[in-house]
């Protein structure tokens, strides 16, 4: 997975670099954010946006799912013959080339770039993000690969948030706002679930639940959901179906969401291992693809089901209409797992959505045929029921995501009659894959690298502060040929402990006093006019780069038991970081962040 | 309103990288436009308020700091008066008498406590530093008291033994009274530079008129702000 950093451009964290231009009278006056009711409480204003973000991913959703549609009908014609199984190449390689070469964004897979941007770049994302994996994805799925189009939806949502705030000059805050508004409008409307995509942008992308977000994307996803309903007819819906759960079939849940949980290790780490081989490999990406899609293709010769995003089976399997037995499922598990690692691995574009949708309602199944079979005489519940309680265990599984598991499976069922052991599934399943793996699956490369900073921690005030806002520079240099007796009259007018030494001709720093350095000789009238401070300076200091990570600088003061240290930038002397001020702007920084 | 991204820095007492950060990610009730921040002055206000800063518009006055170490010894020394042929055998009764002749004292209660706090510090140790020199002052500052910052000069009648260090009977006293350590500390120090002197024993002894002692710590304060400490 790879991710762009120049969805942001660098010099906007460090250098703060400002606009020049002066925006022309109209524009200013045009600007919504200008005004009045919109300048003073921006909730208003971030609810309007929602609403317009919301409405735009909407469509982006529904554009996405025609075009799916469109492709695999026209392709379906080829399904039958025997060379069938390099379609799925053909559209991976189409995909991945575009990807590389027409619009240069990575293959990544949606959602973790969004959070990534989110964390790091205050939500900044490009505007090609907007539609780029929307076509990446058509051709990857259309053509058969094993992807979801969920993800795509999302980033795509996301930049639309992100450029709508830009084009409207809006704070980092309201863009992580509106992006939060893109991707829960888009979610909800490609599931046509509103509470899901609520709820998964707020789990999953805001990494928050403050009431500020909460509203407008609560607007977003109406309108995302308003939209599809509106202009699309087929869909996802479950609401005739009946469920009667009864106290054994809850109780039975519990052992499903072990297996959920175990068969969510496996789908992660998977996925992980066939991009790892992949990247081994040293052939151009859309070769890759190719290699991949056509393993993907020769899997799916055999077992058609596991191809596409599988909306289709999923709702054969809740309905009750599909057939296969015990042994047959265990296959498909692995099969569906096995083609969406080599899709995504090898190079198509897509999401783990609806795969681990489809993994889910296998596994439901697999396990409704297993306990049915120990158990014959039991009247258990119809195995739909158990196909919607493993695609949640699957989702809260692979995702860390609990609630989203829930209120997706409630959304699309349009009931509550499952929530007892939905509950039950998407909990146990989230807490069992903590034990394996740290992260969830979208988080897991960036906490490695150290890049996903959840609002309001420790980790994300360092990382906004920088050492230029910590400098000290009320510290007096003093040449390195000053006498101890000069010395002693500069640290009778100064109020610090710590006095650099600098070159007089060159200015550059040579190293550091400290009044215990000279505490021996204070007294000493005789080494006065003999000792210079070039003689009892200290040259071996640690010093401290201007751009250099707080967290790392803190890292050092701590294996060092320092208090202290010099900023020395290209060999001249700034000023000095101590714990001490840090504590002070950490506390202004920890107030200002967590205050809204 | 409208303000430069320094100015408003300088408002806040805040780095500007840090202010200009929180404009663009939207922590602060700042919009900027350009360089120029708009903001509106109350919700600014409000907002400081709630985040535990500082804030000061151009406009409104700074609160000015007390000022302890600017205080001149010949200020002082005007404030609290020189006197002549003070009566008194003992430390007490001369400590007594000085109290009863000090001015700026409003009430007897204030009085009353001086007194005692200055014979309290006499009797931990003497305050008689040599030369027939003695600095009566209280331990602590006395804040309570409404009495103001001054160094008031006693000439005695008599010589008093006060168990000076070096044994010498005192002939005068100086009797310091700062509102704060900070003053009492920077009084001291200036005070102690003039009495290690020599000439200023000297005039000392010769029990000076009030111009001519002035004028002489006028010029000795004149010395040491001169830089050469």
């Amino acid at each position: 997975m790879r991710y762009n950093r120049d969805n942001a451009s660098p010099g906007e964290r460090n250098t703060g670099k400002r606009t020049l231009i002066r925006p022309s009278d109209w524009k200013i006056r045009l600007n919504p954010s200008r005004w009045v009711w919109f300048r003073m409480d921006d909730r208003l204003l971030l609810i309007a946006f929602g609403a317009v973000v919301g409405v735009c991913s909407g469509l982006a959703a529904v554009a996405l799912s025609h075009g799916l549609v469109f492709l695999m009908e026209n392709l379906s014609v080829f399904r039958d013959y025997w060379w069938a199984f390099v379609l799925p190449g053909i559209g991976m390689a189409a995909s991945s080339l575009f990807l590389e070469k027409v619009v240069r964004e990575g293959a990544g897979h949606g959602v973790p770039e969004v959070v990534y941007s989110v964390s790091r770049h205050g939500g900044l994302l490009r505007l090609r993000s907007a539609f780029s994996r929307l076509i990446s994805n058509c051709l990857t799925i259309g053509a058969g690969g094993s992807a979801g189009p969920e993800a795509p939806v999302i980033i795509s949502g996301a930049s639309i948030g992100s450029n709508i705030s830009r084009l409207f000059s809006l704070n980092e805050r309201q863009r992580v706002t509106l992006v939060g508004c893109g991707s829960a409008g888009a979610l909800s409307a490609i599931f046509n679930a509103p509470v899901a995509g609520m709820v998964f942008t707020i789990e999953i992308i805001m990494g928050e639940w403050s009431a500020a977000n909460v509203v407008p994307i609560a607007v977003a996803s109406v309108a995302g959901a308003q939209v599809t309903r509106l202009l699309q007819t087929h869909q996802i819906s479950f609401t005739h179906l009946r469920f009667d759960v009864d106290v054994i079939s809850t109780l039975a849940a519990v052992g499903l969401a072990v297996l959920t949980a175990l068969i969510s290790v496996l789908f992660a780490r998977s996925l992980r291992y066939s991009h790892h081989i992949s990247e081994k490999i040293t052939l151009p990406v859309w070769v890759r693809a190719l290699i991949g899609g056509c393993m993907v293709g020769a899997i799916g010769l055999l077992l058609p089901g596991v191809l596409g995003e599988g909306y289709h089976s999923i709702q054969q399997m809740v309905e009750g209409a599909f057939v296969p037995g015990l042994a047959l499922m265990l296959l498909l598990v692995g099969a569906k797992i096995a083609a969406t690692a080599l899709t995504l691995g090898w190079g198509g574009s897509g999401g783990i959505f609806a795969p681990a949708l489809v993994i889910g309602s296998f596994t439901g199944l697999m396990y409704h045929r297993f306990i049915d079979m120990l158990w014959p005489g039991l009247s258990w519940v119809n195995e739909g029921c158990y196909a919607l309680l493993g695609m949640a265990g699957l989702i809260s599984g692979t995702m860390h995501a609990p609630l989203t598991g829930i209120f997706l499976i409630v959304d699309i069922t349009g009931r509550y009659e499952t929530i007892l052991p939905l509950i039950l599934v998407s909990a146990l399943s989230t807490t069992i894959c903590h034990v394996f793996e740290p992260a969830s699956f979208y988080l897991r490369d960036l906490v490695e690298k150290g890049q996903y900073l959840k609002p309001r921690t420790d980790a994300k005030v360092l990382a906004d502060l920088s050492i230029s806002e910590l400098v000290e520079k009320d510290c007096k240099t003093v040449p390195r040929n000053m006498l101890l007796g000069d010395f002693i009259k500069v640290v009778q007018e100064s109020h610090r402990n710590y006095f650099p030494v600098v070159d007089e001709q060159t200015g550059e720093f040579q190293g550091m006093i400290h009044l215990d350095d000279i505490r021996a000789y204070l007294f000493d009238s005789l080494m006065y006019e003999t000792v210079f401070m070039e003689q009892i300076m200290q040259t071996d200091v640690e010093t401290v780069d201007v751009h250099e990570e707080l967290s790392e600088v803190l890292d050092r003061m701590d294996t060092n038991g320092l208090f202290s240290m010099p900023v020395v930038s290209r060999n001249w002397f700034v000023g000095m970081v101590s714990k001490a001020t840090l504590l002070d702007k950490y506390r202004h920084e920890l107030m200002v962040q967590t205050m809204h | 309103m409208e303000l430069k991204i320094d100015e408003i820095s300088s408002c806040l007492e805040l780095p500007s990288t840090t202010v200009e950060r929180w404009v663009r990610q939207g922590r602060i009730p700042v919009k900027m436009i350009g360089d120029t921040c708009l903001f509106s002055d109350t919700a600014l206000r409000k907002w400081a308020e709630e985040h535990n800063l500082p804030y000061h518009p151009p406009g409104e006055q700074q609160k000015e700091k007390p000022e302890g170490t600017s205080e001149s010894l010949a200020d002082a020394v005007g404030r609290g008066g020189i006197y002549y042929h003070l009566p008194g055998q003992t430390v007490e009764a001369v400590i007594g008498e000085a109290v009863s002749a000090m001015k700026g004292i409003e009430s007897e209660s204030d009085r009353q406590a001086l007194y005692e706090s200055l014979v309290a510090r006499e009797q931990m140790m003497s305050t008689g530093i040599g030369n027939g020199v003695a600095i009566p002052h209280p331990r602590t500052p006395l804040n309570q008291t409404g009495i103001p910052t001054q160094i008031a000069v006693f000439f005695l009648e008599r010589p008093v033994d006060f168990k000076a260090v070096d044994k010498k009977p005192v002939y005068v006293l100086f009797v310091l009274v700062a509102a704060s350590s900070q003053q009492h500390l920077h009084l001291l120090s200036r005070l102690s530079y003039c009495l290690r002197d020599a000439t200023f024993l000297n005039l000392l002894s010769e029990i000076p008129a009030p111009e001519k002692l002035i004028t002489k710590i006028v010029e000795f304060e004149a010395r040491l702000s001169g830089g050469a400490v």
